[in-house]
């Protein structure tokens, strides 16, 4: 690639274009909160997801594992 | 405009060449450790087999130890120094003592790597074919340990060397705050002192004497149990390096500020005191440890979740403080203004948003109960491909593009190739590591070199092995791809000539600064000593029961080489041994459990 237009599209992006400051008090991560919450739904879906998985989609794990793999059910 | 460069290279251009020289070894031990993960790959999916299975333990410990020991650890040493010459705006005290800790761990990993390595040539007596985690009873050569200790002080002494700049600078600086990387090189420096003491008391005083054949036997749960106490603890020296990555250098390119630099401290103070006291969970379906005190680590890994948590929320913070300045607006629509084009970003980014799904089979692999469900399977492989193979290795290999031309003074080859570069590394990680995950809940096991056996076949409730197998394959074929183009761009970046128009060394500014953090924080001693006793509590119990029942030196046991004349003992202990076992084991548990249970 062209140098220096690398170079010039490199020093162009590294200057974060910035519309507006936004200060302490005026900042409010209300979507941070929107993904964290996302995020945690996610967590609980999948943990109650686990439970079909463990208990209902196989015998207790402990004991059909170790008998099937080696061979022995 | 050349004398306008501010550069990291322009301020500290000797300690920009140690820098240089740690990544460049860090970069080298990934491309060896990318070779053997694609030669495992293809091996264990079947699609391409060409070593001898017996080699496959070779291939699998030079994978571990070059990407988890080398790669890791040679890239934060760098950053390290980066960041405490740039925060405390100072020289190292030695340049020569400087050099001299980078060459020991450089000699030390290349000795290790010679015995890890001779294990592929049969005239040469010697292997270390012992997998990262080199418990007994298998057994390596003397090289392999003592290399590793040699690599290890190498890291305490750059530690040293860290602590005496940060002396130094308070002397003159006496009262103010330490600056935040400082702060967070510091403490990583501490909690790895105190995690490396499990290690070090293994190799020194059980491994390498009976490696050396000046004692006759160990016990394998004790040095195991040692082992954990540093491995835990371990994951966290990689991955806080990643985390400071991720507060002082992300806000900066997405554009704003650190949300908070006391949540910061607090991150960094907890993993401090919490990291080492968690390793027993590791082996929680290890007989011979009681489940009380399986029962304490479960809890304070739990609490460890508390600060991965709070960094979540204060890296997202940041980067929509960044996106909102940027012009972003909306519950979810800032996500847009993020600069997602700019590969350093991009791939931070991407990285944070793995972890956070590793956040979910981290979760599984800590709970005691469902931990049997995946112990010991692909899932757990899945799982930290995730974590040290994606959210650390990722970050590392963005940032990469952007400290590489602060240490060299030249501009980046291509970002183009770079953004590529990283998304494709997201991309054959989402394969591999939700096949590698499924594949677990099925009870494909890890660490075997070919996973089929006559007259059984794991069951898929949805899809099959043979999809699994190829997408953990395409997925492989895919994250060698996205580093070939790495190394394209480390060496075009290498080969180019200087740059003048480099940005500034600069990290990210605070919203709310030190000055809104309690002056405790800043208490290491006090930190640490916290840290000590937790360790304390967690350790000296079960150590003191292990060491009882199965004495300093343990009770008798094989080494196992591995070559092929113990593979063969291996071979006849199990037929002869293990059937006869095996056989009573599954009568008994044939007819007491499904009694308990069904
Ligand atoms: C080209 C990219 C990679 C591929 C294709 C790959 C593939 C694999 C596979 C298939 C295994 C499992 C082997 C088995 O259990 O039988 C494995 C194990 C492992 N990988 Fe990777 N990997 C890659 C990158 C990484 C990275 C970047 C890291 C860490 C920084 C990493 C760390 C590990 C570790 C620690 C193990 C476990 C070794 C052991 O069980 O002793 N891998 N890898
Ligand atoms: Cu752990």
């Amino acid at each position: 690639m062209d140098q220096a237009t690398e170079e010039l599209t490199q020093s162009r992006d590294r200057e974060p274009e910035r519309k507006r400051e936004i200060g302490h008090d005026e900042f409010d991560p209300i979507g941070t909160l929107v993904l964290i919450g996302l995020y945690f739904l996610i967590l609980v879906a999948l943990w109650f997801f686990m439970y079909f998985v463990e208990f209902l989609g196989n015998d207790p794990t402990v004991v059909g594992l170790v008998l099937t793999v080696v061979g022995l059910q | 405009m050349s004398e306008a460069r501010d550069a990291y290279i322009d301020n500290f251009p000797a300690e920009a060449k140690v820098v240089r020289a740690a990544f460049y070894s860090s970069f080298f031990a990934l491309a060896l450790g990318g070779v053997f993960g694609i030669i495992q790959t293809l091996h264990r999916t079947d699609f391409y087999r060409f070593i001898d299975p017996a080699d496959y333990y070779t291939v699998l410990t030079a994978h571990g130890v070059f990407l988890v020991i080398s790669f890791t650890i040679f890239f934060l040493v760098g950053i390290f120094t980066w960041a405490i010459t740039t925060s405390l705006d100072r020289e190292v005290e030695d340049i020569r003592f400087t050099w001299a800790w980078y060459l020991l761990m450089a000699v030390g990993i290349t000795l290790s790597g010679i015995a890890i390595l001779a294990g592929f040539i049969d005239s040469i007596d010697m292997s270390a074919s012992v997998l990262f985690t080199f418990y007994a009873p298998l057994q390596a050569h003397p090289l392999f340990y003592i290399g590793l200790v040699l690599f290890v002080v190498g890291t305490w002494l750059a530690g040293l060397d860290w602590f005496r700049s940060w002396w130094a600078w308070k002397a003159e600086n006496p009262d103010e705050r330490i600056p935040l990387p400082t702060f967070m090189v510091l403490t990583t420096t501490l909690m790895w002192y105190l995690a490396t003491l499990g290690v070090a008391v293994a190799i020194l005083f059980f491994l390498l004497p009976w490696s050396l054949g000046l004692i006759e036997t160990v016990n394998p749960l004790l040095t195991r149990t040692l082992f954990w106490f540093f491995g835990h603890p371990v994951v966290y020296f990689w991955l806080m390096p990643a985390y400071m990555m991720w507060y002082i250098m992300l806000p900066k390119v997405s554009g704003g500020k650190l949300f908070s630099d006391p949540l910061a401290r607090v991150v960094f103070v907890l993993f401090l005191i919490l990291s080492v006291p968690t390793g027993i969970h590791h082996q929680y379906l290890d007989p011979g440890i009681a489940e009380g005190f399986k029962f304490i680590a479960m809890t304070n890994t739990m609490f460890l979740l508390l600060p991965s948590l709070l960094t979540a929320f204060t890296v997202v913070a940041s980067m929509e403080h960044g996106a909102r300045q940027r012009g972003g607006t909306g519950y979810v629509g800032w996500l847009k203004a993020l600069p997602w084009r700019d590969p350093v970003f991009a791939g931070m980014a991407l990285a944070g948003l793995m972890f956070a799904a590793a956040g979910f089979s981290g979760m599984i692999n800590a709970g005691m109960n469902i931990n049997y469900l995946v112990h010991n399977t692909f899932w757990v492989v899945g799982h930290f491909h995730l974590t040290v193979g994606t959210a650390v290795a990722l970050t590392f290999m963005a940032v990469t593009y952007w400290f590489l031309p602060q240490v060299t003074g030249k501009a980046l080859w291509s970002r183009s190739v770079a953004l590529g570069q990283v998304v494709l590394w997201f991309v054959g990680m989402t394969f591999m590591s939700n096949a590698m995950h499924r594949g677990g809940l099925l009870g494909i096991p890890r660490r075997t070199a070919e996973p089929q056996y006559d007259g059984f076949e794991f069951e898929a409730a949805v899809g099959s092995v043979g999809e699994l197998d190829a997408q953990v394959a395409l997925g492989g074929v895919l994250l060698t791809l996205s580093l070939v183009l790495f190394f394209a761009n480390v060496i075009g970046t290498a080969l180019n000539g200087r740059s003048d128009a480099l940005p500034a060394n600069e990290y990210a500014e605070t919203l709310s600064g030190p000055e809104d953090a309690p002056l405790v924080l800043d208490n290491l001693k006090l930190w640490t000593a916290i840290a000590v006793v937790l360790v304390i509590f967690a350790y000296t119990f079960p150590l003191l029961s292990i060491i009882d029942r199965g004495g300093l030196l343990g009770p008798d046991v094989n080494p196992f080489p591995v070559s092929l004349e113990s593979v063969a003992f291996l071979t006849f202990a199990v037929e002869h041994l293990g059937t006869a076992a095996l056989e009573s084991a599954g009568n008994a548990v044939q007819t007491v459990v499904p009694g308990v249970i069904r």
